[in-house]
C-alpha cells in the first residue's frame, strides 16, 4: 500500500454531512434511466411508450457503438419517454409490476471460472450484461472501447465530494464482492489495477486494506481518479486510463457473480436542507420524491442530484441517475443579501482570507448565490493555486477564447479533473469548469471522428 | 434595508431594456452592489461559489489605504505648518491637510470613476471596482502642491490610456494609476520635482514668502556632500531613522510613512489579496542591490553608494510603492515563480535609478512601469518551463 499526499484542493467544512445509518427503503412505483446524464452517448431507443420490459431488458443503445446497451432497472410498462430540446432523450421511466417483478437472467460466473475466463469472455459478459457503463476512460470520461487495452484501472473507493456516501457504508458485508470484482478487473487489465481510499478511510482501511493499492490524504478532489493518474502516472501512454466508480465495481461484480442486472443503490442523502440527512439503500433510478420529504422543506431549496460541485440540478419529481450516487438539498440563496459587501463573514464559506469564518471552527451553509457578478480576470491566481493537477485556469481559460487549441493542450487540459474548484474559488465568477468540460467534450468528438 | 432595496427597485426601470438610461446599466449596477450582494444564482455545477468578490478584494485595498490618506493629510499639515513658522497644533494641522489632500482625492473619484462609466457604457463592460483603488493610488502619490486641473489631467491619463483603451482592468498591462503619474512626471516637470513642491504654501499673505521648504530626503540623499555618510547628511537635516520610518517629511501626499504601508503590506499579504511573493521578492531586490552597491563604495565615490540599504526602504516612495504598487495583479505577471523575479527586479532598479539616475531621484515608479511591460515575457518562460515539466496528455 502506498501513500499519496496532495497538498492542493480545497477543505470544507460544510454542513449537512449525512450520518452513517443506512435505511433500506421499498421498492418504489417507478423507476427511470436518464440518458441525458450519460456522458457523450447517443442514445438509440430501443423500446416504446407502452412496451413490457423486465428488470436487464435492453432499453437503449449508443449509436456510436451498438454494443454498448442500457437496460431496464425495473420490470413493468413502459411508462413515459421525455425528450428535451433537440430531441435528447431525457427520461425513460418505467411502471413498475410487483410480485413477481418480471426480470431477465444472465449466465453468472463463479469464483473459480473466473480464475480461468479469458479476458474476451468477460468483456462479452460485461457488454451483455449492460454493466459497460461501469467503465470511464480518462480524459473524456466517456465509455471506452470494449477491445481497448487499459494502461490502468483506477478504482477510487470514496469521493469526498460534499456529500457522497462513504464507503464505510456501502461496502458494508460486502467486501467479498468487492474482492470478486477486483479480481474482474484484474482479467481485464492484469497488474494493472489500481485500487485506492482516503486515508481518513480508517475503517474501510482496516477491513479493505489488503486490495487497497494506495491510500491517499488531502483535500477534496485528491480522490479523485483523475487525481490519481496526474501523480502516479510515469509517461504520456498512461493517459488513457479506465476508472470505475466504488459502487459501480460493486454493480459489476453483482452482475457476474449472480447473473442478475444490479439494481441495488446506496445513496447518501445531505445538504444542510435536507429534512433527514442519512444513508439510503435504493432501486438504481428510484424518485427523488422516495428520498426527500417534499412537505418538510421550508421552500426555496435545490436538489442537486449528484454532489455539490458536480451534479446537476433538478426538479423534485426528478430522478437519481446511473452514476449519481447522492441527492444534496441545499439553500438556493435567491435574495440579495443586505451590505454584503461590508459583512465580515463569519459564516460566509471562502477559499480565501478575507472572511472572519476562516477563524470560525463550525461548519458552514453553503448556498447556490453567485455571491457576485461576472468581471475581468485580475489574475488572483486562486483558480492556480486551488487545482489539484497544477494547472493554471486561467490561462488555459484565455487560450480556449482565444482558440489556440495547441496552446490550451500544451497548458494540460486534457489534465482537468472536472472537480469545479476554479469555478468555486473565482472571484470574478468566471465559468472555469464548465468551460474546460465543454472544451475537453468538443475535442473528444473531434477526435472521434478521425480516421484511425 | 426594505427602504433602499424599494428605492433600488423603483430605479431599476431606468437602466432597463429601452429605457433612456439603459446604457448606464453597469452604472446602476455598481451602485446597487455597494448596498446588496448579487441576487443571481448558479445554473450549473458548482452549485456553491465562494463568496469572495472582485469588489471586496478591492474594497479591502482601500481600507488599508485609508490609514496613509489620514495620516498625509495630518503630514502636509505639518510639513507646510514647519515651514511657514506656525504653531503645532493638531486640529489646525489637520484641517489644513483635509483641505489640499480631500479636494485632489475627490477630484480622482470623480474623473477616475467617470471615465469608467463613460467606457462601461460605450464598450458595454461592467463597471470593474479596479477604478476605485486607481483612483485612490494616484492622488497619494502627487505633490501636495499639484494644482487641480492637473490631478484631473493625470488620472484621466491613467484611466484612458492606462487601462480602457486596453480593454478595462484585467487587460492593462500597466498600472493605471502609476501611468497617470508618470504621465504628470514627464508632461509637467516642474510642478512634479524640486524641493519646494513637496510641502504645501501656508497661504497667509506675507507670510508665504518667508516659508522656507525643506528638501526632501531623496534630493539630500543624491547631493550628500562626500565629506559625509548620507546618514549622516539625513540625520542633520532632521531626517534620523525614526522620522523617516514614521513619515514625517515631505513628500508625496500619502507615500512617506513606511509605517503604514508596512501594516497595510502585512495585512493584506495576511489576508491574501497582495501576494507575499511580490513584496518579499521586492525588498529582497532593494537590499541585495544596496547591499551590492555598498561594496563599491569607499574613498572618493558618490556617498549614496554607501548608504544603509534599510533606508532605500523607508525613504520616498518606495514603502507605499512596493505595498500597493507592485502588487496590483493585473499589471503583475501571473506565476508564483515570475512574481517572485518581477518583485526582485522592481527592487534592484528602483536602487539602481535612484543611485546612478540624478534625473529621477525616485525610483520605484519607473521600476514598476518597467518591469509591468516585461511582466509577460516573465509569465512567458515560467510557462515554458512549467510545460516542459508536465507529461504531456494529447
Amino acid at each position: 500500500m502506498q501513500k499519496l499526499t496532495m497538498k492542493k484542493g480545497y477543505r470544507f467544512r460544510m454542513a449537512g454531512a449525512p450520518a452513517d445509518e443506512l435505511v433500506v427503503l421499498p421498492a418504489p412505483a417507478r423507476v427511470a434511466v436518464l440518458p441525458e446524464r450519460i456522458p457523450h452517448i447517443k442514445p438509440r431507443l430501443l423500446v416504446k411508450k407502452g412496451d413490457q420490459v423486465q428488470i436487464g431488458s435492453p432499453l437503449f443503445e449508443d449509436k456510436r457503438n451498438p454494443r454498448l446497451r442500457f437496460l431496464s432497472p425495473g420490470g413493468g410498462t413502459i411508462h413515459d419517454i421525455s425528450f428535451g430540446p433537440r430531441r435528447v432523450v431525457q427520461a425513460i421511466v418505467i411502471d413498475r409490476k410487483e410480485n413477481p417483478e418480471p426480470e431477465t437472467r444472465f449466465q453468472a460466473v463463479t469464483e473459480s471460472q473466473l480464475a480461468q475466463i479469458d479476458r474476451q469472455a468477460l468483456v462479452d459478459r460485461i457488454l451483455d450484461g449492460g454493466m459497460w457503463w461501469a467503465f470511464r476512460e480518462l480524459p473524456f470520461r466517456d465509455l471506452p472501447a470494449p477491445d481497448g487495452e487499459p494502461p490502468f484501472i483506477l478504482v477510487s473507493l470514496n469521493a469526498k465530494e460534499p456529500f457522497q456516501p462513504s464507503p464505510a457504508v456501502y461496502l458494508k458485508d460486502h467486501e467479498q464482492l468487492l474482492a470478486y470484482g477486483l479480481k474482474a478487473l484484474n482479467v481485464l487489465a492484469p497488474g494493472r489495477v489500481r485500487v485506492f481510499a482516503d486515508a481518513s478511510e480508517s475503517s474501510v482501511i482496516e477491513k479493505a486494506g489488503q486490495w487497497l493499492t494506495h491510500v491517499v490524504s488531502g483535500n477534496y478532489p485528491c480522490d479523485d481518479p483523475a487525481t490519481v493518474l496526474y501523480r502516479i502516472k510515469s509517461d504520456a501512454s498512461q493517459n488513457r486510463a479506465w476508472f470505475v466508480a466504488g459502487q459501480d465495481l460493486l454493480a459489476l461484480a453483482h452482475l457476474l457473480r449472480e447473473g442478475r442486472y444490479p439494481i441495488r443503490r446506496v445513496v447518501a442523502v445531505a445538504g444542510s436542507a435536507a429534512p433527514d440527512r442519512r444513508h439510503c439503500q435504493i432501486r438504481l433510478g428510484a424518485p427523488l420524491s422516495q428520498l426527500v420529504d417534499d412537505a418538510r422543506l421550508r421552500g426555496g431549496e435545490r436538489f442537486v442530484v449528484g454532489g455539490l460541485f458536480r451534479g446537476y440540478s433538478s426538479d423534485s419529481d426528478g430522478y437519481v441517475g446511473f452514476y449519481e450516487t447522492a441527492v444534496n438539498v441545499v439553500p438556493e440563496g435567491g435574495d440579495p443579501e443586505f451590505l454584503a459587501l461590508f459583512n465580515p463573514g463569519v459564516s460566509r464559506p471562502s477559499y480565501s482570507r478575507t472572511f472572519l469564518s476562516r477563524l470560525n471552527p463550525k461548519a458552514l451553509v453553503y448556498n447556490c448565490n453567485m455571491h457576485g457578478d461576472l468581471r475581468a480576470c485580475i489574475a488572483c491566481m486562486h483558480c492556480a493555486d486551488v487545482c489539484p493537477v497544477d494547472l493554471l485556469p486561467q490561462m488555459i481559460y484565455k487560450s480556449i477564447l482565444a482558440e489556440e487549441v495547441e496552446e490550451y493542450l500544451e497548458l494540460g487540459l486534457l489534465d482537468c479533473v472536472e472537480c469545479g474548484l476554479c469555478s468555486y474559488v473565482c472571484p470574478s465568477k468566471i465559468e472555469l469548469s464548465r468551460t474546460f468540460i465543454a472544451t475537453k467534450a468538443a475535442y473528444a468528438k473531434e477526435q472521434a471522428v478521425k480516421p484511425d | 434595508m426594505k427602504a433602499i432595496r424599494q428605492f433600488f427597485e423603483n430605479q431599476r426601470r431606468h437602466f432597463e431594456g429601452n429605457a433612456p438610461l439603459a446604457r448606464l446599466e453597469p452604472f446602476y449596477e455598481a451602485m446597487e452592489r455597494v448596498f446588496f450582494g448579487t441576487g443571481q444564482v448558479t445554473g450549473q455545477a458548482p452549485h456553491a461559489r465562494d463568496s469572495l468578490t472582485v469588489q471586496r478584494y478591492m474594497m479591502l485595498v482601500i481600507v488599508m489605504l485609508l490609514p496613509c490618506l489620514f495620516f498625509g493629510m495630518y503630514n502636509v499639515g505639518l510639513q507646510s505648518f514647519k515651514a511657514a513658522g506656525q504653531p503645532l497644533d493638531f486640529w489646525p494641522m489637520m484641517v489644513f491637510g483635509a483641505k489640499i489632500v480631500l479636494p485632489l482625492v475627490i477630484i480622482s473619484y470623480l474623473f477616475g470613476f467617470g471615465w469608467e462609466i463613460v467606457f462601461s457604457a460605450i464598450r458595454k463592460h461592467p463597471i470593474s471596482e479596479g477604478v476605485f483603488v486607481t483612483a485612490m493610488l494616484f492622488p497619494l502619490t502627487l505633490p501636495p502642491s499639484t494644482p487641480w486641473w492637473q490631478a484631473a489631467l493625470g488620472i484621466s491619463f491613467g484611466v484612458v490610456l492606462g487601462k480602457e483603451v486596453f480593454g478595462g482592468t484585467g487587460r492593462n498591462f500597466l498600472n493605471p494609476a502609476l501611468t497617470g503619474r508618470a504621465f504628470l512626471y514627464f508632461a509637467y516637470p516642474i510642478q512634479m520635482s524640486g524641493d519646494a513642491v513637496w510641502t504645501a504654501v501656508y497661504n497667509h499673505g506675507a507670510q508665504a514668502v518667508d516659508a522656507v521648504t525643506a528638501a526632501t530626503p531623496l534630493a539630500l540623499a543624491t547631493t550628500a556632500p562626500a565629506s559625509q555618510t548620507v546618514e549622516q547628511t539625513l540625520a542633520a537635516a532632521g531626517y534620523d531613522f525614526s522620522t523617516l520610518f514614521l513619515g514625517f517629511y515631505p513628500d508625496s501626499i500619502g507615500a512617506s510613512s513606511a509605517l503604514l504601508c508596512l501594516i497595510g503590506a502585512v495585512v493584506l499579504m495576511i489576508i491574501g489579496v497582495a501576494s507575499y511573493r511580490i513584496i518579499l521578492g521586492d525588498i529582497i531586490g532593494v537590499l541585495a542591490l544596496g547591499y551590492v552597491l555598498n561594496l563599491f563604495a569607499g574613498e572618493g565615490s558618490a556617498p549614496y553608494l554607501g548608504m544603509n540599504p534599510f533606508y532605500h526602504l523607508i525613504i520616498g516612495g518606495t514603502a507605499f510603492g512596493i505595498a500597493f504598487m507592485t502588487t496590483d495583479p493585473v499589471s503583475a505577471p501571473d506565476t508564483h515563480a515570475a512574481r517572485w523575479i518581477y518583485g526582485f527586479f522592481i527592487g534592484a532598479l528602483t536602487v539602481l535609478i535612484r543611485v546612478f539616475n540624478p534625473a529621477f531621484p525616485e525610483g520605484i515608479m519607473l521600476a514598476i512601469l518597467f518591469m509591468n511591460v516585461f511582466a509577460p515575457v516573465l509569465d512567458h518562460l515560467v510557462i515554458r518551463l512549467r510545460i516542459r515539466k508536465r507529461i504531456p496528455n494529447i
